[in-house]
């Protein structure tokens, strides 16, 4: 432990500098990207807004939204943004060596009301530019103990994805389910492919062996995302017992599910 | 649940004052327009911290959205540390940290000013709404608590805390985690050992393992706490307190080697810590690695600066560093530089014995003496106070190391006096006198001194249980004169003065003298459960509960010195 310390700081400390400030500057303009592209598309013309609204059929929304080609390109420009930051985010974890000691894990305990909000609010903008339906199911005085900044990542990197899957509606649960706290992201396109669902699992088992599986994943454009989320999954443990992820087809749109697991 | 409910509905955001202090004038524009979009109307901007320091000044804001890293100049923590130094926050303002990334302070454990919340880029308004409303909602539930540990209230706080649990279950293990805080601060590590042991039934929490480990090294189970701190290190490499606690343990065995490495770690990972950097100084002085300790030192010194934990220790350190470098000069410089920058009796005289050790070290016999003789000359004056009893002990020892007899001997009776029921002082005190080959007499001269404090003591509470109040009073005023820093001796001049308060009723003059003597002992000797029962006493007297306390206590740190906390 004591020499993993020293390695950790003696390596260059100019170049821990270097990228800290470097990564601050990306994060700023992402930040700004995002910030300006959200704002423009919450003012966008009306007619495209009106039509976005749950009720409304699917085909009545992409009706509308074709009149408007440059708000769909601007929906294009958010996503194509919010995959960056995730990206962004996942690499920064994984450098930090989410896992490991040397991470900062913070997990206390929090309201579900509250997790659910911020994934919400992170998405809300993008799911509306891009005429998708979502909706959330939870128990709203449920508490459970996590790290915050981690589950969401996770949780909206789950709805990017299913964004680009879906036909045109998303759903978020969480619910406990005995000794864990269960989320899952679930849409209604056609689901994950085979060869997928097979690394979803191997993630899900999180032992030692499994983890050489991680190599799988990255032969794939998931793969770096289905890593990361593997291991927030395996970093949150209570009582000997870790997290865990799993991809499942089906669910209650019957498209793809994606499933948190958190002791 | 429902007052969580009721609390979103209550709180208008848009009627607050925000400050957005960043460097980058397009996340600036950003965070405005989302405070703009929750009805904000109110909003300044600062673009480095030096900027945001003076509209600090200015304006008392309700929130401050601000960058951790500001470019050059100072960064996000050290603009927090200054405003809440200054007093440019309230209480009630909230304090959001916006970084790049999830900052390894965050989860560091001690870090001696936390904000309310770190929030991580980008930031959506629906993220700031939620850190918004649950910081708001800490506040309320922490108010009544706060303000009953502000007075020193401990048993009443740890009280709130205990009725807010189950109102409050998303709150129960910060609530738990103050509660145990509390019964630490008031004497009772019974209790706050269970608390420990009840939040670890729950989840490993790193705080609540550390805060067990610390009770065990209390009561000599350190190397039970060595191990304990060791695994949480191994958890988790940045849980500094665990560093700064493991090291204490390795002292308190003896080992000042694995101390030291322990500190030197420490120090790497924060560097910015007054006590810490003091720590590894002292210790790399004791093992005599002269380069570490001038760092520390100086360190300690320039980060000092601007902090409240400023210490005189690093400019004595440092001139202790300049002697073993035989530069004699520059440490006497640095003892007049403390004495300036520092002031008060206190000061003056510990910088007498600094200057001693100094010469004596560096073998100049003379002028050891004549600070020596110089010390005494002080010491002889009547109306100076006299030092507490680490520095008495110091300058015992130094006097009659350079051959001054008399004035160390009225200093190790004093501390008898003072302190007549510390067995292992008393031990002490002792090998003090053993060393100056004068073993005999000191055990007659520690015997009478106790003997001489604790008649004063029974004479008191002679008068008091034979109900002569008015006589007990007045006694205790001679004897808390005779004894200013003997414990049992104050404590029981406050219960009588409580106990008169309690058949005259409340009497602002005798109220105050109880609370004067109170915030002195607890700044002598901290977290004695009878402290915590009288305050209480002494609270519930109050007319206005707490205000008096609250008032005393500060006049208490404005005339002596900030009370330190354990």
């Amino acid at each position: 432990m004591d020499d993993d310390l020293s390695q950790h700081y003696q390596g260059s400390p100019e170049l821990l500098m270097f990228l800290a400030s470097t990564v601050h500057d990306m994060k700023n303009s992402i930040s700004v990207l995002s910030g300006t592209l959200e704002h423009l598309l919450a003012a966008a013309p009306a007619a495209a807004l009106a039509a976005a609204p749950a009720a409304a059929p699917a085909a009545a929304q992409s009706d509308a939204q074709s009149d408007e080609p440059q708000y769909l390109q601007l929906g294009q420009m958010l996503y194509q943004t919010r995959r960056l930051n995730d990206s962004l985010i996942q690499l920064l974890a994984l450098y930090k060596e989410v896992g490991k000691p040397g991470y900062p894990f913070d997990p206390v305990p929090h309201s579900v009301r509250e997790l659910v909000e911020q994934v919400q609010g992170q998405a809300r903008i993008l799911l509306q530019s891009r005429g998708i339906t979502f909706a959330t199911d939870f128990a709203p005085d449920a508490i459970w103990t996590f790290d915050e900044e981690l589950v969401i990542g996770v949780l909206v990197h789950a709805i990017n994805n299913a964004i680009r899957y879906t036909r045109d509606r998303i759903v978020l649960s969480v619910r406990v389910d005995g000794e864990h706290l269960e989320l899952r992201v679930e849409d209604n396109g056609d689901g994950f492919p085979p060869a997928m669902l097979g690394a979803g699992a191997n993630a899900g088992n999180a032992t030692r062996a499994a983890r050489g599986a991680a190599v799988n994943f990255s032969n794939n454009s998931s793969g770096l995302g289905l890593y990361f989320s593997s291991e927030v999954a395996r970093m949150h443990s209570h009582r000997q017992r870790h997290g865990s992820i799993a991809l499942e087809n089906g669910g209650v749109l019957g498209g793809g599910c994606f499933i948190l697991r958190l002791p | 649940m429902t007052t969580i409910v009721q609390a979103d509905g209550e709180i208008d955001w848009g009627e607050k004052r925000y400050l957005i202090i960043d460097d980058f004038v397009g996340i600036r524009q950003l965070l405005r327009e989302s405070l703009r979009n929750l009805g904000a109307k109110h909003i300044d901007q600062a673009a480095s911290g030096g900027e945001g320091m003076m509209l600090l000044a200015k304006t008392r804001y309700d929130v401050v959205l601000c960058d951790y890293n500001l470019g050059d100049g100072k960064n996000g923590q050290q603009v927090l540390e200054e405003a809440r130094l200054r007093n440019l926050v309230l209480p009630s303002s909230v304090w959001l940290m916006v970084s790049a990334e999830k900052s390894v302070e965050s989860v560091m454990g001690a870090a001696e000013h936390q904000p309310d919340a770190y929030i991580i880029k980008p930031i959506t308004e629906g993220v700031l709404l939620t850190r918004l409303n649950r910081v708001w909602l800490k506040k309320q539930i922490f108010r009544e608590i706060d303000q009953a540990y502000a007075d020193k209230d401990y048993l009443r706080a740890a009280r709130l805390c205990e009725q807010q649990i189950p109102v409050n279950p998303l709150h129960a293990i910060d609530l738990l985690r103050m509660k145990a805080t509390l019964q630490l601060k008031a004497g009772d590590p019974l209790g706050a050992r269970a608390v420990y042991l009840k939040v670890l039934e729950e989840r490993d929490y790193n705080w609540a393992r550390c805060g067990l480990a610390k009770i065990l090294m209390h009561d000599g189970e350190v190397e039970e706490a060595q191990k304990m701190f060791q695994a949480v290190i191994a958890d988790n490499r940045f849980y500094i307190d665990a560093f700064d606690q493991l090291a204490q343990a390795f002292q308190l065995q003896g080992k000042h080697e694995e101390a030291f490495d322990v500190l030197q770690k420490a120090a790497k990972l924060s560097p910015n810590s007054v006590p810490r950097q003091r720590t590894l100084g002292q210790t790399a002085l004791k093992l005599d690695n002269i380069p570490v300790a001038e760092k520390a030192f100086r360190k300690c010194i320039d980060i000092g600066e601007y902090s409240v934990a400023k210490t005189v220790d690093a400019y004595f350190g440092m001139a202790r560093v300049c002697g073993r470098k035989n530069d004699i000069k520059e440490g006497i410089r640095l003892l007049n530089a403390a004495v300036h920058q520092f002031g008060g009796d206190h000061v003056t005289l510990r910088a007498k014995i600094t200057e001693g050790l100094v010469y004596h070290e560096t073998g100049d016999f003379r002028r050891a003496r004549k600070a020596g003789d110089e010390l005494e000359a002080m010491l002889a004056e009547e109306n100076r106070q006299r030092p507490d009893t680490a520095t008495c002990l110091d300058m015992a020892t130094l006097l009659f190391a350079v051959g001054v007899k008399e004035a160390p001997v009225g200093l190790l009776c004093y501390i008898a006096r003072n302190n007549h029921d510390n067995v292992p002082l008393m031990d002490e005190v002792q090998k003090i006198f053993d060393k100056a080959r004068m073993g005999d007499e000191g055990v007659e001269l520690i015997r009478s001194s106790r003997k001489e404090a604790a008649d004063m003591m029974n004479k008191g509470v002679l008068l008091w249980k034979s109900d002569r109040l008015g006589e007990a009073i007045d006694w205790m005023r001679v004897a808390r004169h005779a004894l200013p820093h003997n414990m049992r001796i104050l404590f029981n001049s406050a219960q009588i003065l409580i106990s008169r308060l309690q058949q005259t009723g409340y009497v602002r003059e005798l109220a105050d003298e109880a609370i004067e003597v109170l915030m002195h002992v607890d700044a002598i000797v901290p977290g004695q459960p009878r402290f915590a029962q009288l305050m209480e006493q002494l609270a519930m007297l109050a007319p206005v509960s707490g205000v008096v306390a609250a008032a005393a206590a500060s006049e208490y740190e404005a005339a002596n010195g900030a009370v330190p906390d354990r």
